[in-house]
């Protein structure tokens, strides 16, 4: 679903983190020309800017507090990546959260990136409460805007680490709506606008989609430092998989100048890439993972 | 019934704010419309117009324009079983749950962390589950002065189960339609750029809600960073986010956002923002409210004796600079 692009002939990075590589996934499946509506900073923001910067010049996104097509004036501030000057510098706009969620009512805002703390296979979202609500467990942050984006957006964008406890058979809360039940028109009966709903999941390791027919998630690609068994078993339910035998795709690594703009520009000081990530490098022919104190040899399994 | 009955198809169990716009329309029909000074100290606002069981509402503390000395405030003076509307709010909820002044919160989005859920799991907090923009689609209801407002969200969801939301029989296309109930607030906590002593208020930058929760909430306290003259009102009355007859206090507050920054005005302390966010996340609530609050009587002694000219003169160099030069062509 990424296939080839200028990113299969730029020059490949030799050494990476699994973070900056979902980034860099994330921002080749941007469709330039459209307008997202992102949540905050982390890995949805930087997806979308990088992909402005290289892929999608024409690509413009939105925020929550009212911020309409802005250019950042980069790196962030740590923790201060919404609702703060720098995201909303040189903005087209300022308007307000109910202004922003009138553009999403009526159609303007194409795709929705999101974070997922925990998903299922239907790409339902929890982001409230992790245990047995709300008597046993640990309360989380709640939805934000996240459901609204989930609901209204046009297509959704699903990026977690690719964990067994982030990918779950049900999620212990649903805060953000994915195909719900996954039945024939299930977000339709429950007030949802038509032809909306979750389309892709990237993670560290992986991209997913959706099912047409089921809703169900499907493997569709997969890094190339790690094999489709092992994606399989780091999830806790098994996806369905595309196609045959081998079609799932083998993604390209990052190139050394999604890189060189993703380090200077972004995460300046590793703060995303740096914690949850291991390092990826290209010797003796062959990937491999470092993982903190251990070192793993050839394909990750 | 007559088979012309609305079709209520399913609704959530969670308990909402009375919904009463008569009600509100009685309170509205008492305010004084009147140009008369309103300026007061933080302490004497929070003292008239903030009482124990209030709904409060504010727009984002810590980050960007919150009323942050009024939040601070409340803490000092102990308001007790606030219901909060947690519309993109940010380590506030926190603050005041484990302050002891709250505890009901219809949620949005907050930095939750060990506080927050020990109160849940002791029964001390009862939340109620809405989204960011699903409460500000509620405060545009209340704006209205209308009951309900139907929204394309939140259905499907386990938040709608937990809310006060209704998914209906849409009246006109026959389709399921969700609707939440309006919110009309006791108390709007606003911070503002600039006011004048009536009320009239300007405010620069994006915002959530502010302007809808002004006009939906009883009592509208404004903190303004600077107080100036009306005439200036006059001069750019499109620049008037907040009419004077809505609002109940105005206290002058400079730096009344910090740590959060005011767009054009002065940064964030970036320090003091990232040790509130760990105190919540690891749990260490108590101690910063005991450095950063208790230990002072008041926001003018936090700035003069905690904060300091030098770091404000830095927050102020750093603000933003292209934020506010567009309003003051």
């Amino acid at each position: 679903m990424i296939g080839k692009g200028p990113w299969s002939e730029a020059t490949k990075a030799t050494s990476f983190a699994e973070r900056e590589f979902q980034v860099c996934v994330a921002a080749r499946l941007v469709e330039n020309g459209k307008c997202y509506w992102v949540a905050g900073g982390g890995g949805p923001m930087y997806s979308v800017l990088l992909a402005k910067r290289l892929y999608a010049p024409d690509v413009i996104y939105v925020a929550e507090d009212g911020v309409v097509g802005a250019e950042p004036m980069l790196p962030f501030d740590p923790v201060m990546t919404l609702a703060a000057a720098r995201p909303s510098h040189r903005a087209v706009m300022w308007t307000n959260m109910n202004g922003i969620g009138d553009q999403c009512g009526v159609g303007y805002l194409d795709y929705g990136v999101l974070n997922a703390l925990q998903i299922d296979p239907y790409g339902n979202i929890n982001s409230t409460w992790l245990g047995s609500y709300p008597v046993e467990g640990r309360r989380v942050n709640g939805p934000g805007g996240a459901d609204t984006i989930a609901a209204m957006c046009r297509r959704l964008v699903l990026m977690t680490d690719h964990q067994r406890r982030k990918f779950v058979p049900k999620v212990d809360f649903i805060s953000s709506p994915g195909y719900l039940d996954g039945t024939p028109g299930a977000r339709k009966r429950a007030g949802l606008p038509a032809d909306t709903g979750p389309y892709a999941v990237v993670t560290n390791w992986a991209v997913l989609d959706f099912d047409p027919q089921s809703h169900q998630m499907r493997l569709r690609a997969v890094a190339p430092f790690v094999s489709v068994e092992a994606v399989i078993k780091e999830m806790g339910f098994k996806p369905l998989l595309f196609g045959g035998a081998g079609d799932i795709e083998v993604l390209d690594p990052p190139t050394e100048d999604e890189l060189r703009i993703f380090r200077s520009e972004m995460d300046t000081r590793g703060q995303f890439t740096d914690t949850a990530s291991h390092w990826v490098v290209w010797e003796n022919e062959r990937w491999t993972m470092v993982e903190k104190e251990v070192v793993s040899t050839g394909v990750f399994v | 019934m007559d088979g012309k009955a609305l079709r209520i198809l399913a609704e959530g169990e969670g308990s909402y704010l009375k919904v009463d716009p008569d009600g509100f329309r009685s309170h509205t029909a008492q305010k004084d419309r009147r140009m008369r000074s309103k300026l007061m100290t933080a302490a004497e606002a929070i003292q008239r117009y903030v009482a124990d069981g209030d709904y409060v509402v504010w727009e984002i503390n810590y980050l960007q324009r919150g009323p942050a000395a009024l939040l601070r405030e409340i803490i000092r003076q102990q308001k007790r079983r606030l219901w909060v509307g947690g519309k993109f709010t940010w380590v506030a909820v926190a603050l005041l749950v484990e302050a002891g002044c709250c505890d009901r919160a219809d949620m949005g989005f907050f930095v939750g962390g060990g506080a927050v859920t020990r109160a849940v799991l002791e029964k001390r907090l009862t939340i109620y589950e809405y989204s960011n923009l699903v409460m500000t689609a509620r405060l545009r209801a209340g704006a209205m002065g209308v009951t309900f407002i139907p929204i394309r969200s939140l259905g499907g969801t386990d938040g709608f189960k937990y809310s006060g939301a209704k998914l209906i029989e849409d009246p006109y296309t026959g389709e399921p339609t969700v609707i939440v109930p309006a919110l009309n607030p006791d108390v709007a906590l606003i911070h503002v750029h600039q006011a004048d002593e009536y009320g009239n208020a300007r405010a620069f930058g994006t915002n959530i809600s502010d302007i809808e929760a002004a006009l939906a909430s009883r009592k509208v306290i404004i903190s303004a960073e600077e107080i100036i003259n009306t005439e200036e009102f006059r001069h750019k009355p499109g620049l008037t986010r907040i009419p004077y007859y809505v609002v109940d206090a105005v206290v002058h507050q400079p730096f009344g956002a910090y740590p959060g920054e005011m767009p054009g005005s002065y940064a964030s302390d970036t320090a003091h923002v990232i040790e509130v966010f760990g105190a919540v996340a690891r749990d260490r609530i108590k101690a910063y409210l005991d450095k950063w609050v208790y230990s002072v009587a008041n926001e003018e002694q936090l700035l003069s004796q905690l904060v300091g000219m030098t770091k404000m003169a830095e927050l102020r160099r750093r603000a933003s600079s292209v934020s506010l030069e567009a309003y003051r062509a």
